[in-house]
Parts: C-alpha cells; sequence; structure tokens
C-alpha cells in the first residue's frame, strides 16, 4: 500500500475537471426555471393523454414516462433553492411565448386516433430538443463548480435517451401507410417551425449559439459567457 | 386538450367490452356458477367455480388498474398548481408529483396483470369493464378524488391484493403470491399518499374534510356490495386491517369501513330470505 503520509495532490492525474464554465449562478437558475416549466408541462401532459390513446402499450408507456418526467421537474425544483432562487415558482416559467404556443400545439391532440400526433410531438421534437439542450448545458458548465446540476442532467439525460427510444419505436410501429408518415412528417415540421421560433427549450441559446470569433476570450479561446 | 375527461371517453381497443356496475355484479362466472346462490363465500382454491371467479377478479384487477392509471394520469393534467386549500381547481406541486408517481405504478400493476390474467389463461375483455373507478377519479374538487380513488378504492385494491395474495398462497402459486405481494406494498403507498394529502388539504378546513370524507363513505358503501368486501371469515374479499393501518387508517375508520359491509352483507341476506320464501310460496 502507498506511504498514507505521502502528501497526494487534490486531484488525481486521471481527473481532468475544471474550474470555468460557460453559466454564472443567475444564468444556471434561468436555465433550470425553464427546465422545470418545460418538464412539468410534459409530464402532465403524458398524464392527461393516457385515459385518450386506445392503444394498450402506448397506455402504458405514456404512464411511464409521465413519471420520469415529473421526477426531473423535481430535480429542477429542488436545485433551484441552491441556485440562491428561494422562490422556485418565480423562475418557473417560460423563456418566452413561442415555447407556450409550442407546448400549447403539442398537447392540441386529443382524439383517440391522433396517437400519432400525440408521440410526435413529444418524441421526435420535444425530447430531442431537450437532449440538445441538457447536452449543451452538461458540456458547458464548470465540472466543479456545479456539479450538482451535472449530475441532474446525467439522470435526466439517461431518461430522455430511454424514452426517446420507447417513443421512436412506437411511432415507427403505429406507421403502417405512406399517409401515416406524411401526417407524421406535417406534424412534426409544424411544430418543429414553433420550437425554431421558441429558439428551444430555454429560449434563444438553448444550445448555444453561432460564436462571433470577437466574442471569444483572447486568452483561452473560450467563448466568456453563454447568449 | 380539454381539462377533465368523462368516463365514457376514456379510450380502448374493440377487445374491451363496456358494462355497468349491476351487469359486473350478476356475471354468473363470479358468483356461484349460476346456481341462484349470490352470498358471500370466501375465494379459495377447493370451491368449483374458484378458477372461473379469480380469473375474473384478476380481469378485474386489470381494468381496475387501468382506471387507476388514467385518474391518476387526468390528476396531473386537469389542475393547475397552487396551494390546493382555497381553489379545489389547484393542486400542490409536490400532489402532481405524487399522481405522477402512482401513474408509473399504475402502469406496472397493469404489466403485472396482463401477465398474471395469460397465466391464468383469461383474455383482455373476457369480463366486462365497469368504470366506477375512473368517475370517481374523475370529480371536480382533488380533494374528492384523493378520499374516493387512494383512500376508498385503493383501500379497497389493499384488501383485493391481499386476498390474492393469500389465495396464491394456498393454492400453491409462488408467482401470484410474489406480484400480488409487491402490488400491495404500491398500494399502501398510494393509500397512505391519499391519506396524508387529506390531512395536508384539510387542515385548516374541517368542513371540506367532512365533505371528503362523506365522499369516501360513499365509495365504500359501494364496494361493500351484499358483503362482497368485509371483515368475516367468509367475506369474498376480506379486510386488511394491518396494512390498512400502515396506510393511515385508524381503528375507527377500519371498523367504520366493516361496519358498512355487515350492513351491506345482511341488507343482501335480508332480500336472499325473501326470494326464498316467495319462490317456496310460488307467488
Amino acid at each position: 500500500m502507498a506511504d498514507p503520509s505521502r502528501p497526494r495532490a487534490a486531484f488525481a492525474p486521471w481527473d481532468r475537471r475544471e474550474l470555468p464554465g460557460s453559466f454564472t449562478v443567475e444564468e444556471t437558475a434561468r436555465r433550470v426555471g425553464h427546465y422545470k416549466w418545460i418538464e412539468m408541462r410534459l409530464f402532465e401532459a403524458l398524464g392527461g393523454w393516457v385515459a385518450t390513446v386506445p392503444e394498450l402499450d402506448v397506455k402504458l408507456r405514456l404512464g411511464t414516462h409521465c413519471y420520469h418526467h415529473a421526477w426531473h421537474s423535481e430535480l429542477w425544483h429542488k436545485r433551484l433553492p441552491e441556485l440562491r432562487e428561494m422562490n422556485p415558482d418565480r423562475l418557473t416559467v417560460p423563456p418566452n411565448d413561442e415555447i407556450v404556443a409550442f407546448v400549447e400545439a403539442m398537447t392540441k391532440p386529443e382524439a383517440p386516433d391522433e396517437t400519432i400526433e400525440k408521440l410526435v410531438g413529444v418524441y421526435r421534437v420535444l425530447i430531442p430538443h431537450k437532449i440538445a439542450a441538457y447536452t449543451y448545458h452538461l458540456n458547458n458548465t464548470s465540472t466543479i463548480t456545479d456539479a450538482p446540476t451535472m449530475r441532474s442532467l446525467r439522470f435526466a439525460l439517461q431518461d430522455e435517451f430511454d424514452d426517446w427510444r420507447d417513443g421512436e419505436m412506437l411511432i415507427q410501429s403505429l406507421t403502417e401507410t405512406a399517409e401515416d408518415v406524411d401526417r407524421a412528417m406535417a406534424h412534426q415540421a409544424n411544430l418543429e417551425k414553433l420550437m425554431l421560433a421558441a429558439g428551444g427549450i430555454a429560449g434563444p441559446g438553448s444550445i448555444g449559439s453561432t460564436v462571433d470569433v470577437q466574442d471569444l476570450d483572447e486568452e483561452s479561446g473560450q467563448k466568456e459567457m453563454a447568449s | 386538450m380539454k381539462k377533465h375527461l368523462p368516463a365514457d371517453e376514456l379510450a380502448r381497443d374493440p377487445r374491451f367490452v363496456r358494462s355497468d356496475m349491476m351487469a359486473g355484479f350478476n356475471d354468473p362466472r363470479i358468483g356461484n356458477q349460476g346456481n341462484g346462490r349470490r352470498g358471500p363465500q370466501k375465494l379459495v382454491p377447493s370451491l368449483p367455480d374458484a378458477p372461473e371467479r379469480s380469473r375474473a377478479l384478476m380481469h378485474g384487477i386489470f381494468v381496475g388498474e387501468l382506471q387507476a392509471l388514467e385518474g391518476a394520469g387526468r390528476t396531473c393534467f386537469d389542475f393547475e398548481v397552487g396551494k390546493g386549500v382555497e381553489e379545489p381547481t389547484e393542486v400542490p406541486f409536490e400532489l402532481k408529483l405524487d399522481m405522477a408517481r402512482q401513474c408509473w405504478d399504475e402502469a406496472r400493476h397493469c404489466e403485472i396483470s396482463v401477465k398474471l390474467g395469460d397465466w391464468m389463461g383469461t383474455e383482455i375483455g373476457e369480463f366486462g369493464e365497469q368504470v366506477f373507478l375512473f368517475q370517481a377519479a374523475c370529480a371536480p374538487d382533488p380533494l374528492l378524488r384523493l378520499t374516493g380513488v387512494n383512500r376508498a378504492l385503493e383501500g379497497l385494491a389493499i384488501d383485493v391484493f391481499n386476498t390474492m395474495r393469500e389465495f396464491g398462497q394456498v393454492a400453491g402459486d409462488p408467482v401470484l403470491e410474489f406480484c400480488e405481494d409487491w402490488m400491495l406494498a404500491d398500494e399502501v403507498t398510494h393509500v397512505k399518499m391519499g391519506s396524508d394529502w387529506l390531512r395536508r388539504l384539510t387542515e385548516d378546513d374541517t368542513e371540506r374534510r367532512d365533505q371528503a370524507l362523506e365522499f369516501q363513505r360513499t365509495v365504500d358503501r359501494l364496494f361493500s356490495f351484499g358483503g362482497f368486501r368485509g371483515d368475516e371469515d367468509d367475506s369474498p374479499i376480506r379486510l386488511a386491517r394491518r396494512f390498512r393501518e400502515l396506510a393511515g387508517f385508524d381503528d375507527q375508520e377500519i371498523d367504520e369501513i366493516a361496519g358498512l359491509s355487515t350492513e351491506a352483507r345482511e341488507m343482501m341476506e335480508e332480500r336472499m330470505a325473501a326470494a326464498a320464501t316467495l319462490a317456496e310460496t310460488g307467488s
């Protein structure tokens, strides 16, 4: 065994975590508040849809996924006070009106013969955008100061990937004709346009933005702050 | 999507057969194979009609779980987030989280009961589906949903799962016993959720609490029909006192449910006696 009295560095040689990150405490809280808002809208919609879909396997999957997103919203709810927001409701808001319009359009399908539209909205549009925003956040935050957010992001991302796969497979299994493909694509395109207008689940800059050279810090070559 | 979905809009595939409550109770496959006796009789494997009755019960569990899933999902969606104390259109965020958790649990219960039904040789739709559970789950006041569903109907589920667990034990079916035991654990959690939320939401409003408990009594009375669920040894579904205590029921509440069942059973026996007298006199 190594000599226990020998001083060791705080960071082992393989530990490459770094202090710099793209987000301030305030910016992180803002994003986390938007994440909580969208997770809430998603778990509510999935819960509401359970009774409206006749396909038994879809019904049971929606019920299962409903809890995943409720749990994510709980993670974000608990993170907000740790980010100096003692009234989590204050930041549990949409980033803009456009994302509200997106959610309204996504949750509009109700009839029992609209399962494809319901699934496309969640699994081909919203969840991929969530994966993108969460991944951007995970890859750009300080790996030391913001480790608690990263841990929650990783848990959430694991669910998002699993649920996306479930949902995509359900959509493929329900798609039997060329008309079904057209229906799915038309609905997806409509929702994608609304999401584009919203700029992503956390608003413009959800996955960063195109970086101009003059925005970069001269020494580090990194962008100074997320926009 | 609109708020508050009526029970007749529940989406089902064509295998499911909707029936009313009386038709369900009068299904000869559930009672004594049409021999005329409809009084309480404990479900034990040695009964000639035990296979049919246990299959019917398992199908009933499946559709009940399905509606419990749908009801919990609707509670996630139908109400805005708020304190839930003054406005019956609002519920606390944490209550929604509990309902979402219940969605997951009920989805698993559906999966379990479909597999157990397959194992027992039952097909989906072989027995009728009554939608009383979803109707209770759709009360406009979330507090009524909690007492009607989480305390009354999920309480009944505790009794049913405990009965089926014992049936599995006696029948030598370890898979049935194992699964029922797991579902029983979830149901205790759901009933406890209902008990806890009832206490929290009505802390300063005894009138609202009384109304909610009255709704619970109404639902409990409905499911004590003919002594179907009771405290007697031969009750088809036996009150699971120990598990109800774990779920937040006190002795007085359990005694009250037992009393409702005894009342319902006596009423049924009086009717049966009157019917027998009528048959003897031929008038």
